[in-house]
């Protein structure tokens, strides 16, 4: 893996959403600290995957880095070129390598236009600023069309077609077809199969697979579904309430979980052989994912963990490097060497919020 | 031949192009199933066409009052002149009954005296001349000689009474026969100051004073408590205001309706030898040269042949054209009102659902303040404001209502922000232009026209409810509920009046709700019963 090329480079992301109070003037009472300080490196060419619980800041995490968010700190670096910075012009020259798939394929597609239109929607916005290899005929687009709706297997007759008149497998694949329009380097794919029948998940994730052989794109994969991040991802992220709780290769991962919460995930994920299923053992999670409204200085998991030991509680684990490419935040390995040392400066904005309250306290 | 072209290239599945049904195509489609929809359609369509062409039809102009032929009742089959008479002869009966001449049985007698006492005044006249009637047929019953003479003269006016339509006067000018609507001002003051034999500048005097007193009534119309001085200098101010040419424009179509009053008046005489001499066969249409130089171009009819099919009003004016002109106002309200409104409605709501944060909130604010506001007392005082004119009635109106389209645009923008798609673009790198323009305002069309034909509705109501007031369209134009409006007060005695503008007006009603209602389940079939 070291030898391979780094292409997307997250470092201590942050993305808080602040929160509205009620009253006449709307102000600030908040933050949702979705994602909580994020990094990773993702390498050309392959598939990270993306897991947790829904709620945990998995989407935020890819839409930050598609810099549909503005995030609140750090740096998505891409091409040697921090995104978050970067200005308009720069940017729109770069995002043309990162594209999204949706999770919803009823609601990702506009309604009111043809299969056509939709996955010419990019190629067009590129042409008419001149951003790309060259300026397009209406005939070239043409032909490009009817190229990607063949690659994604759709028939070349129903271009003149409307979204509603599709299944959901259909509607992902015109997903794809318009996520690769443009041929990107990287293809951010949020949950892209668990709207689908379970069938056809199968499907579309072989196109995926089938793509990423022969095009070489690399994918950042989200999925609330174990099996399907096995399937088809190299790497692998955990996440929790916004921090990353393991990341390792896909194999290691699965035949050996470090982190208590990747333990527990794991052990809820049925097993297709029924003698092992029966004596799986299951670690039970209680509780739901807590609200990702407040600052923490402890281990983001401590209020579930069946592990959790006293200085869990005193401070947020840093990344521990358990060799082989597998880091896991948790203080069950302090022995082993720092990968990342944690971050839990708050940002500009909850320093503000702070010291209204503490000035309203000293009134 | 092109059809059998067609045919030659055989069609399958990998040279054809499928061409897709769009969700417009779609909602076309099942709006075309829904009968009521369809039928409320086609009435308005039916209702716009004719308010569009009023002034191409075969009907009299709408302002024109024919005092005898006042509270006419409607009829399909009799004349002006027989209505007329038969109203004559009501009247007389009636009399002759209480006199005691035409006698009733004792039955009868006494529900007369009940109706009397109720004030059902048509149901008495309706018995009394069907009793008269038979009565005089069957010798029992005569009229007395002033009764006689009445009905007699009566009759022969019926006989004899000719309206007289100028179409167009011109006059030899300088050489050239010329359309006196076509002369400028100094021509026209010259041509009349030689008719009437007057020195030009007493007449321009007269003239521009006859337009300065015309300004002041306009003042003292607008506001009745102006007086004075007061009067004075706004009436300078006004005249200023026209200037020398807006001044000689009046002055101009003053001279035209004087040239015209002359021309028939001269006219007249030659007319009259014609129909004594029984030369003349009516409806008759000639120019007449006249001794002053002028040449007239006229229409002569007999005023009594008239049919009111609907009717006429307390002024003796056509219901069925002022029903006809009536309903250009009132669907010209609707339509310009849900324009205005769902314009600055789409302007207003779209900046606060796009923008959202601060100006989100104050446009929103300020919404919800205005919807605080007694909303028919606002238009009022716009109206009272602004004067009582039809355009300003469009704009009071449409100023108040565009809040809830508003805040309908804003939800729509706000939502459609935050799909998907619109993600999916942003991702792409599409500007807010872009976004608007091709995802935002496709999407949300639809429910804007849906919307659009459940408003004029009720901005026809509104005008209505205001006409009725008294403070919507001033005579003589008419709008449904002014007809309604003055109807109200003779309701017992010509229920016609109201009867007929209303369930013109309601047809019209139903048809545009059935419509958008049919649109909206079209356009949305989730939604139904929703909205
Ligand atoms: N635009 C937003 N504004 C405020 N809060 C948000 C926004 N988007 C997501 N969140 C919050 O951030 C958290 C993470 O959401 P998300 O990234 O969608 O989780 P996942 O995709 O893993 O299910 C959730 O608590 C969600 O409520
Ligand atoms: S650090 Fe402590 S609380 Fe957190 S996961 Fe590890 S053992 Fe559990
Ligand atoms: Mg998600």
């Amino acid at each position: 893996m070291e030898n391979k090329e780094v292409i997307l480079s997250v470092k201590n992301l942050r993305q808080h959403f602040p929160i509205d109070g009620g009253g006449l003037f709307k102000k600030t009472i908040g933050y949702i600290r979705a994602v909580d300080g994020i990094s990773f490196d993702v390498y050309k060419g392959e598939t990270v995957g993306i897991v947790g619980e829904s709620g945990c800041g998995k989407s935020t995490t890819v839409r930050s880095i598609a810099q549909l968010y503005k995030p609140t700190t750090g740096q998505v670096i891409f091409h040697g070129v921090d995104l978050c910075t970067a200005d308009k012009d720069t940017l729109l020259k770069e995002r043309r390598n990162i594209q999204m798939i949706f999770q919803d394929p009823y609601a990702s597609l506009d309604p009111r236009m043809t299969v056509r239109n939709i996955i010419l929607e990019p190629l067009r916005i590129y042409n008419k600023r001149n951003l790309l290899d060259k300026n397009y005929t209406e005939e070239e687009l043409d032909e490009k069309v009817k190229d990607l709706m063949e690659k994604v297997g759709i028939n070349k007759a129903f271009v003149n077609r409307y979204p509603h008149e599709f299944s959901g497998g259909q509607r992902q694949r015109i997903g794809i077809a318009r996520a690769l329009a443009l041929n990107p380097e990287i293809i951010l794919a949020d949950e892209p199969v668990s709207a689908l029948d379970v069938s056809i998940q199968a499907q579309i994730l072989n196109l995926i697979s089938d793509i990423q052989k022969e095009m070489g794109v690399t994918f950042i994969f989200i999925a609330h579904d174990l099996g399907v991040i096995q399937h088809i991802s190299h790497r692998v992220i955990v996440m929790y309430l916004g921090k990353i709780m393991e990341i390792s290769s896909s194999d290691e991962l699965y035949s050996n979980p470090l982190h208590p919460y990747t333990q527990a995930l794991l052990s809820a994920a049925p097993i297709p052989d029924p003698k092992l299923e029966r004596t799986r053992q299951r670690i039970v999670l209680e509780g739901d994912v807590p609200s990702p409204d407040k600052e923490r200085h402890c281990c983001y998991f401590y209020d579930r963990c069946s592990k959790r030991m006293d200085k869990c509680a005193c401070a947020v684990p840093p990344m521990f490097d358990c060799g082989n490419n597998h880091h896991v935040a948790c203080f069950l390995y302090d022995d082993k060497p720092v990968a990342e040392p944690a971050d839990d400066t708050p940002t500009e904005g909850e320093l503000k919020l702070r010291k209204k309250t503490e000035n309203k306290a000293e009134n | 031949m092109a059809l059998f072209r067609k045919k030659e290239i055989a069609t399958n599945e990998f040279n054809q192009v499928i061409v897709g049904t769009s969700l417009t195509k779609e909602a076309w489609k099942r709006l075309k199933k829904n009968k009521l929809a369809v039928v409320g359609g086609v009435i308005v369509i039916i209702y716009t066409l004719i308010a569009l062409c009023a002034s191409l039809l075969p009907i009299y102009p709408y302002d024109e009052a024919i005092t005898v032929h006042r509270n006419l009742r409607p009829s399909l089959t009799k004349t002006a002149g027989d209505l007329m008479l038969e109203q004559e002869m009501k009247n007389l009966f009636f009399q002759a009954w209480r006199q005691g001449r035409l006698e009733l049985s004792d039955e009868e007698d006494a529900q007369i005296e009940a109706w009397v006492m109720e004030s059902k005044t048509n149901q008495v006249w309706d018995l009394v001349y069907a009793r008269g009637m038979e009565a005089l047929e069957a010798g029992s019953f005569e009229w007395n000689s002033s009764e006689q003479s009445r009905i007699d003269r009566m009759l022969n006016n019926i006989e004899t009474e000719t309206q007289i339509t100028i179409d167009k006067v011109s006059v030899v000018y300088e050489g050239k026969t010329m359309n006196i609507e076509d002369m400028s001002y100094e021509e026209l003051r010259g041509l009349y100051a030689s008719l009437l034999g007057v020195d030009e500048n007493t007449l321009e005097e007269s003239l521009v004073n006859e337009v300065r007193s015309a300004v002041s009534n306009e003042l003292r119309s607008k506001d009745s408590t102006l007086s004075g001085e007061d009067l004075d200098s706004s009436v300078e101010m006004e005249m200023d205001a026209l200037g020398e040419d807006g001044i000689h424009d009046r002055a101009s179509t003053n001279i035209i309706g004087y040239i015209e009053q002359i021309a028939q008046r001269s006219a007249n005489s030659d007319i009259q030898a014609m129909i004594d001499s029984g030369s003349m066969t009516f409806p008759y249409e000639g120019t007449f040269d006249l001794s002053n130089g002028l040449h007239v171009e006229l229409e002569v009819t007999k005023m009594h042949e008239r049919r009111y099919i609907f009717g006429t009003d307390y002024l003796g004016r056509d219901l069925l054209s002022r029903i006809i002109y009536g309903s250009q106002v009132s669907i010209a309200v609707g339509i310009v009102g849900t324009v205005t409104s769902i314009f600055i409605g789409i302007l207003v709501g779209s900046l606060a659902g796009y923008l959202g944060g601060k100006v989100d909130y104050y446009l929103m604010r300020f919404v919800d303040i205005m919807y605080g506001l007694p909303y028919m007392l606002l238009v009022i005082i716009c109206m009272a404001i602004f004067g009582r004119q039809i355009v300003n009635l469009f704009f009071a109106l449409a100023l108040v209502s565009w809040l809830t389209i508003a805040r309908m645009v804003r939800g729509q923008i706000m939502s459609l922000k935050n799909q998907e798609y619109v993600e999916a673009a942003r991702s792409m790198g599409a500007g807010t232009m872009h976004i608007i323009f091709k995802h935002m305002i496709p999407n949300s069309l639809s429910i804007i026209i849906v919307y659009s034909t459940i408003r004029i509705p009720a901005f026809i109501m509104q005008e209505s409810f205001l006409s009725f007031l008294g403070l919507g369209v001033q005579a003589p134009y008419a709008s449904w509920g002014s007809l309604i409006g003055d109807a109200v007060s003779s309701m017992a005695l010509y229920p016609y009046k109201l009867i007929i503008p209303s369930i013109v007006m309601v047809i019209f009603l139903f048809s545009m709700n059935f419509l958008g209602d049919g649109l909206r389940d079209a356009f949305d079939p989730q939604t139904k019963n929703q909205l």
